[in-house]
This record gives structure tokens, sequence and C-alpha cells, in this order.
């Protein structure tokens, strides 16, 4: 007895798209989730762009005052909204943005057509509209992805990591990058991609954004300690995270 | 035969052998560190070695266990693994033969754990003996783990030209036994074997400032020692410390659906106190907020509340917590602030 399959829309905002990429990359896992879901607007791997849809997958910050009208009517139609990817969940690398002031941040950018531009500053999807999922990662991680697609058929809230990716990377028994002299965001960053950047040898650049509750400056003691220079250890912390400065607040501005 | 002799140039044939007869794991270079692996090319395995990143534990409890296979409808469960294969643990440190007494004293507690007994039958350990320290980090004196004290089925002795090899199990016996170029220790190699032993007595030194009595009252008395403090500001709560302890045997139990919706497998993971939820309960409360609650609770659970409950210590001096710790939180230095009542020196 197989209820009707829910339908199923992809939308973006302000971002690359990889993450969809990533969803349409994944090969025999898409033609399995098509049993369980139908696709109805999907872009980058169809033409038609169904308005009909219960589930909504969601890329990108938002970014301007059209988008926020944009995400609240998806808002209304989706009966389950989930942030796709970094820039939807926390922001991501649009976030740099808020470190300036608006207009230097437009001039930097367009010069001086700057005027022309009406951008605000760049939000996750959750402070505009109610999430109800989130996949962190930039890109996605597609096992993460399907255990989120599961828990939505499911009904079921997903557990998100709440500890460092140090724990799954010690368990793939990586030689950590400390080891090696490089300084990687590991100890403070969210898990859940399986240490995906370390296992293929790079270092962790924090795009899952930071654990609940991070250990700020301990962390910044061991990047002094390992010889990086307060300004150096911002740049790194600040690529992907807390660009609305919520989490480790005052202790790293 | 109770003690054989190899010789060296003989080592690579009898790992040969050793393949032959079981699956082999044995640690193998990984960049500048080392990690046990199933041994492809004879070559590569590593008699002398710091500590792998992981312990050997992994193949005896390994990181994620299949526990249960199970249908919903129609309701159905079933053993995720019927068989287990055996398999030879090559080169076992000393600390880590600690390390797996220890988890058979936390696995065999009644109720005992089906999944680890299985696979530990399965398991022969072939052990080797230091005869010099790893690197600093080592505290296996104090914890009198730098010899062996049993738990091994065959202990290697380098004593330059051969291996002394102990035999210590009828399972071990069987590996050595009716091989053409191990022969009985004869009494030339067990005078050698005397005074490689005697001369380790001048290398390995005590690396606590008192004996483990001492620790243990140290202990009891320094619940509230500001040691706590000073190790729970630098922590960052990486769990590096719990991931890579051979006596660390704390798992998370979690159900995982196929795409089929209908069936999945039941898993265990390892789990770590030093995570942020690790003691939250339902509603939000959490019984060890703070990491410096979470560190205490960690060194508590090595050098007291097993020894109360198994007269046993839980740690093994294997050194992986200090060598892991970015931090560097050192087990040495926290441990003898604690004696002696002092700051830990780079605090």
């Amino acid at each position: 007895m197989r209820k009707t399959k829910p339908r199923v829309a992809f939308f973006d905002f302000t971002d690359c798209e990889g993450c969809q990429l990533q969803f349409a990359n994944m090969g025999e896992g898409l033609l399995q989730l098509t049993e369980l879901v139908e696709i109805v607007n999907f872009r980058e791997i169809m033409s038609e762009a169904g308005q009909d849809y219960e589930v909504a997958f969601v890329e990108g910050s938002i970014t301007t005052e059209s988008d926020i009208k944009r995400i609240q009517e998806i808002r209304k139609k989706a009966k389950v909204l989930i942030a796709l990817g970094a820039c939807a969940a926390t922001a991501g690398v649009n976030g740099m943005k808020n470190r300036f002031p608006l207009e230097l941040a437009k001039s930097r950018v367009y010069g001086d057509k700057a005027g022309t531009v009406n951008t605000i500053a760049s939000l996750p999807l959750h402070k505009v509209v109610k999430v109800d999922y989130f996949i962190h990662g930039c890109p996605v991680y597609i096992p993460e992805v399907l255990q989120v697609v599961k828990c939505v058929l499911m009904q079921k809230p997903y557990a998100l990591p709440n500890y460092a990716v140090c724990v799954e990377c010690k368990m793939n028994e990586n030689v950590c990058r400390y080891e090696k002299d490089q300084e990687c965001l590991g100890p403070v960053t969210r898990a859940g991609c399986n240490s995906w950047c370390i296992n293929n040898g790079n270092r962790c650049y924090g795009c899952r954004g930071l654990v609940d509750n991070p250990a700020a400056d301990a962390q910044k003691d061991i990047l002094l300690k390992y010889g990086l220079k307060a300004d150096e250890i911002l740049q790194r912390f600040n690529l992907y995270n807390d660009s609305l400065g919520e989490k480790y607040g005052q202790e790293f501005k | 035969m109770k003690y054989a002799a190899l010789k060296k140039e003989n080592l690579n044939k009898w790992l040969e052998y050793l393949k032959s007869k079981a699956r082999l794991y044995a640690p193998k270079k990984k960049e500048n560190q080392f990690v046990f692996r199933p041994v492809k090319n004879v070559d590569e395995a590593c008699l002398k070695y710091i500590p792998t990143v992981i312990p050997p534990k992994k193949y005896y409890f390994p990181q994620k266990e299949k526990l249960l296979k199970f249908t919903v409808e129609p309701f159905h469960t079933a053993k995720a693994i019927a068989e287990f294969e055996e398999f030879i643990l090559f080169a076992v440190h000393t600390c880590d033969i600690a390390g797996i007494q220890c988890m058979d004293v936390a696995f065999k507690e009644g109720p005992e754990d089906p999944n680890y007994l299985n696979r530990k039958e399965k398991m022969t350990i072939i052990g080797i003996e230091c005869l010099e320290y790893c690197d600093t980090h080592a505290n296996c004196a104090s914890m009198a783990t730098h010899v062996p004290r049993g738990g091994y089925d065959l202990m290697l002795v380098d004593i330059g030209e051969k291996f002394i090899i102990h035999i210590n199990s009828e399972k071990g016996e069987r590996l050595v036994r009716n091989v053409s170029y191990i022969k009985e220790a004869g009494a030339e190699d067990m005078a050698v074997l005397c005074f490689v032993r005697e001369k380790k007595k001048n290398i390995f030194k005590e690396e606590f400032s008192a004996g483990l009595d001492r620790v243990y009252q140290a202990f009891g008395d320094g619940f509230k020692h500001k040691v706590w403090q000073d190790v729970g500001r630098r922590c960052v709560a990486c769990g590096n410390c719990t991931m890579v302890c051979p006596t660390c045997y704390c798992f998370d139990v979690v159900d995982d659906m196929d795409l089929s919706l209908n069936s999945g497998l039941r898993y265990r993971i390892w789990n770590s106190c030093q995570m942020d939820d690790f003691a939250k309960v339902a509603g939000g409360e959490d019984f060890r907020k703070g990491r410096e609650n979470r560190q205490r609770h960690r060194y508590y659970r090595k050098f007291r509340y097993p020894v109360d409950k198994f007269n046993r210590y839980f740690c093994t001096g294997c050194g992986r917590c200090s060598r892991a710790c970015m931090a560097g939180i050192n087990l040495v230095e926290t441990v003898n602030a604690l004696m002696d009542g002092g700051k830990l020196n780079n605090a």
C-alpha cells in the first residue's frame, strides 16, 4: 500500500547551486529516491517547473527584499522546508558581507554602480522563515542528505551532530592536520560530513558551522600556539562562520 | 615449548605463513604516524612504531558496528553478522594488550556483550615488547604496562639477531609449532633475554611523581582541585582523547533505515563523554555541564572509578590522549599537578 509520493521542489537564492549539483550527481541514489518522491521542480535536471509541492529544498542565502517575499511564498506552499547547504543554513560565504558596513561592501563589489544595487545583510533561511531541517556543508555531503530525506519521509526529526569533526576524523584514523603543521577548524566545527575533506588530504575550513557550544578561546589558544596571528585566526573563522556574531560574539571581534 | 626463537631473516617468511592462516593486521606507516591495517605486503609491517592513531580496539570493538538487521513489515530481526572471521593482530604493544584486558573486564561484566565476545573469540594476539620508550608521551612504567603481563598468545622480544617468542596459549603455540625455522629457545637465548630485560630497568622510570597508591589517593581528595579548571579552560571538547583511548568503551546505538523505508540496520557507534550532549537528558538537563567537569570525568574513569569497581586502572600508559591533544593537555602533567597541588606547567 504505497501512499502517493510526496512532491519535491528545489529552489535557490544567493548561492552557486553546487549543493543541488551534489544532488544531481548522486547517481544511483537519485534513481532510488525517485521511487520514494516525485521531483516536480529542479532546474538543474529537468525543464518542468511545477508549483505544486509539499517538500521544498532551498539552497542559498537571503540577500534582497524580494528574496524575503519569495521565500515566504515558498514557505506558505511547502509543508516541509529544508535548508540545503551552508548558504541556506548559516549564510555560508555570503555571510562575509555582514562583517563590513553594507555601503562599503556594495561599493567594493559594484564600484560606482553601487547605488543601483538593492541588497540587505546576508541571512540564513531561518532568520526569515521557519526551517524544518538543516543540511549543513559547502557543499552538502550526500550520505547526510539521504539521512535527512529519510527523516523527512518518516516524519522524524534529524539529529544534527553536536560534536566536533575531530570525532569522525579520529574514527577514520586520519593523521591530525596539526601533526602536519596545518591549522584546521575540525575541533570547533559541527560533524556530520564524516571528515570528508581531511579524508582526502585537505584540512577543515569549518563550512558546516560551529558546534552549539564552541570553545572559541581554547581554539584560539591552539591556533596561536601553532603560530597564527590574531587576524589570521579571524580570517580562518570568518570564511564560513558566525556572520551574525551570535556564537563567539565579542571574543573574536 | 615455552620460549621459541625466530631469526630475523625469517620474519617475513613467518608473516607470510601467518597471513595464510588468518586475516593479519599489523602496524603500518601513515604519513608521519602509524595505523593498524590489513597486511597486504609483509614488508610494510612495522615492528618499531609510536602507538597507532587509534588502538587495535577497532578490530574487536569497531567504530561503527552492525548489530542487527530488521524489517518492519512483516516484523523480523536477525543478527547482522552471522559469522566472524579469524584474525591475528601482529606486533601489539604491551600497553595495548593491557587495553584489551581492560575491555575484557568491562564487556564481560554481566550482562556479557556478545558482539565483543564473538569477535574476541576469533582473535589471536601477537605482541612485541618495547625495549625503549616510543616517545615522551607514554606513562607505561607508572602503569606497569611496559613489560608483558599476560593477555596475549605470543610475545616477541627483539634480542638482536633473533626474536624470542614467549608462547602463552595453545592458540599461539599452533602458530610456531611445526614451523621449520622456529626453534625452541636455547639457554644462551634466554640469557640474552634476561640481559635485555635487566637493561630495560634503567630505561623505563616511573613517569608520575609518586606510585599508583598515591595517585589513587590524590583522585580521592582532588575532586575540587583547581587543576580541573585549568584543564577545562584549555579543552576544546574535540573528543580526540576518548576516541584514541584503548579503554574507552562508551557507545551509542542507532537504527538506520535503508531507502525502502521498510528495512534497515541497527548500529553501535563510539561515543564520547567529552561531547556536549553526552550527559544531556530529555528536557535539556545536563548532568555534566562544562568542559572542566567532562575532562575530570575522563580522568576519574581511568584512575579512580574502575579501581573501585574492577580493582584495575583503566589507563594503559600508551600516551595517546596526550599525543592527540592539540591543546597540549598532558596526562602525566595533569596527574602530577593533582598530586603535588601545583599548577600545570603550560597552564
